[in-house]
């Protein structure tokens, strides 16, 4: 049984991981014990392009719900990254300073962003979305924001 | 008489057709050969090393070759390596878009100013590649 | 759920930087992807296609491909055969550009004639692209 649900638009394959919880922007966070593992979803990867840099809050910076913690710059944008909970950055993924295309390619597992000391941890999680959501979602996107996923 | 042939530079473009970036890579490669190094460099069709064309088998497997490839999937380094061409060394478009992080290039069919600047200097780092190799 | 277009169209284009008929190509099919039928296409990158990328070559096997080559060596529509299947239409720019007046453009940046040729292509692939939709549909 996949850990994703996945569609394909045009020739992409868009994948949600189950275990995670989703902000509407297509952050996601992931419980580990105490701590949160920040990331950015397929689908936000895919839409924001090659990413060449990604910048975020230095370690021990305190986090807002829905403030920004950091920013993705891509070949074409750049993409503000806003926490999906409130917290203290424990850890940058350090790796993405040298290979920042680690967010595209693999945007769930090697790719993770930051993780985090959660301060409202059920409240919080209270404002996310699960898979199933976020994905009905990411499909209503599709087919009305961005009718095709291909740079113009 | 005898005539030896010039040994040339081959800067082969990844040309990928679903980004700027491959748009960037081919246009910063016809500056090399067509304006920067002019008589020192060549290109070909990435899809003539793969499909085994030997005339361009034998170009790249002679002379030594530079990639330009627009993005981290390096799809021009990966296919020049398997056909076994002389691969000297690689760019990536992404790198130098790193390098200057103003230019956000955003149009692929016909590249925007952005696109253009950052091919131009691309082409410059390239063009300074094509002379250190010529001159080993 | 919401319902997603089920048939899309697959052009694979040469992209070949050592011609104009090259450039040509990678026009004319961007044209299409942009303008003419940005709905019903997708394009299939050349070089990641031929790397091994999983998305181009999934793709190309489960759906209908149009190739357009620059000229008769016909790298992408062999390449497509190899990789994935044989595709439902292919196109040869030189069989469309057998005008001496092609020739003096340079393929870095066509002039106006090979422009416009480049748009007479998309035309001409535009409506392969209709005729592969009904036959599909």
């Amino acid at each position: 049984m996949s850990e994703y649900l996945q569609t394909v638009f045009d020739k992409f394959e868009l994948r949600v991981h189950k275990e995670y919880h989703y902000a509407e922007d297509g952050l996601w966070a992931k419980i580990e014990a105490s701590k949160v593992r920040v990331g950015v979803s397929d689908y936000l990867q895919r839409t924001g392009g090659d990413v060449a840099f990604v910048e975020v809050a230095r370690q021990g910076s305190a986090v807002e719900r829905q403030a920004e913690f950091g920013t993705l710059e891509t070949a074409k944008t750049t993409v503000s990254l806003l926490s999906p909970m409130s917290g203290t950055i424990e850890q940058a993924n350090g790796i993405l300073s040298e290979k920042p295309e680690l967010v595209n390619a693999d945007p769930y597992g090697e790719g993770w962003l930051v993780i985090l000391a959660p301060r409202n941890l059920e409240d919080d999680l209270k404002m996310l979305m699960n898979a199933d959501q976020y994905f009905e979602l990411m499909l209503k996107k599709l087919e009305t924001e961005h009718k095709k996923l291909e740079v113009r | 008489m005898k005539t030896t042939m010039q040994k040339k530079v081959i800067v082969i473009p990844c040309s990928g057709i679903g980004k700027a970036l491959g748009s960037v890579s081919r246009e910063a490669t016809y500056e090399v050969v067509e304006s920067l190094r002019k008589g020192v460099t060549e290109t070909t069709c990435l899809a003539l090393i793969t499909s085994g064309d030997e005339e361009t088998l034998q170009l790249v497997k002679t002379n030594k070759c530079i990639t330009v490839d627009g993005c981290p999937l390096q799809c021009a380094e990966k296919n020049v390596k398997l056909a076994g061409g002389e691969l000297a060394a690689s760019f990536r478009v992404v790198d130098t878009l790193k390098e200057n992080r103003k230019l956000k290039p955003k149009r692929v069919t016909f590249l925007d100013r952005d696109g253009q600047e950052l091919a131009s200097l691309l082409a410059k780092q390239v063009a300074e590649k094509v002379d250190e190799l010529l001159k080993e | 759920m919401v319902d997603l277009p089920e048939k899309k169209v697959g052009i694979i284009s040469c992209s070949g930087e050592a011609c104009v008929e090259g450039t040509i190509s990678r026009v004319a099919t961007r044209l299409v992807l942009e303008k003419l039928r940005p709905e019903e296409t997708v394009t299939i990158c050349l070089p990641l296609f031929l790397a091994g990328g999983k998305e181009e070559r999934a793709f190309a096997k489960c759906y209908p491909t149009i190739t357009v080559d620059g000229c008769e060596k016909q790298c992408a529509k062999i390449a497509t055969e190899r990789y994935s299947a044989k595709p439902a239409s292919s196109i040869v720019i030189t069989d469309l550009t057998r005008n001496p007046g092609c020739s003096r453009s340079g393929r870095r940046k066509l002039d106006s004639h090979a422009l416009a040729l480049a748009e007479k292509a998309a035309e001409r692939i535009a409506k392969e692209v209709d005729q592969v939709l009904d036959h599909w549909r």
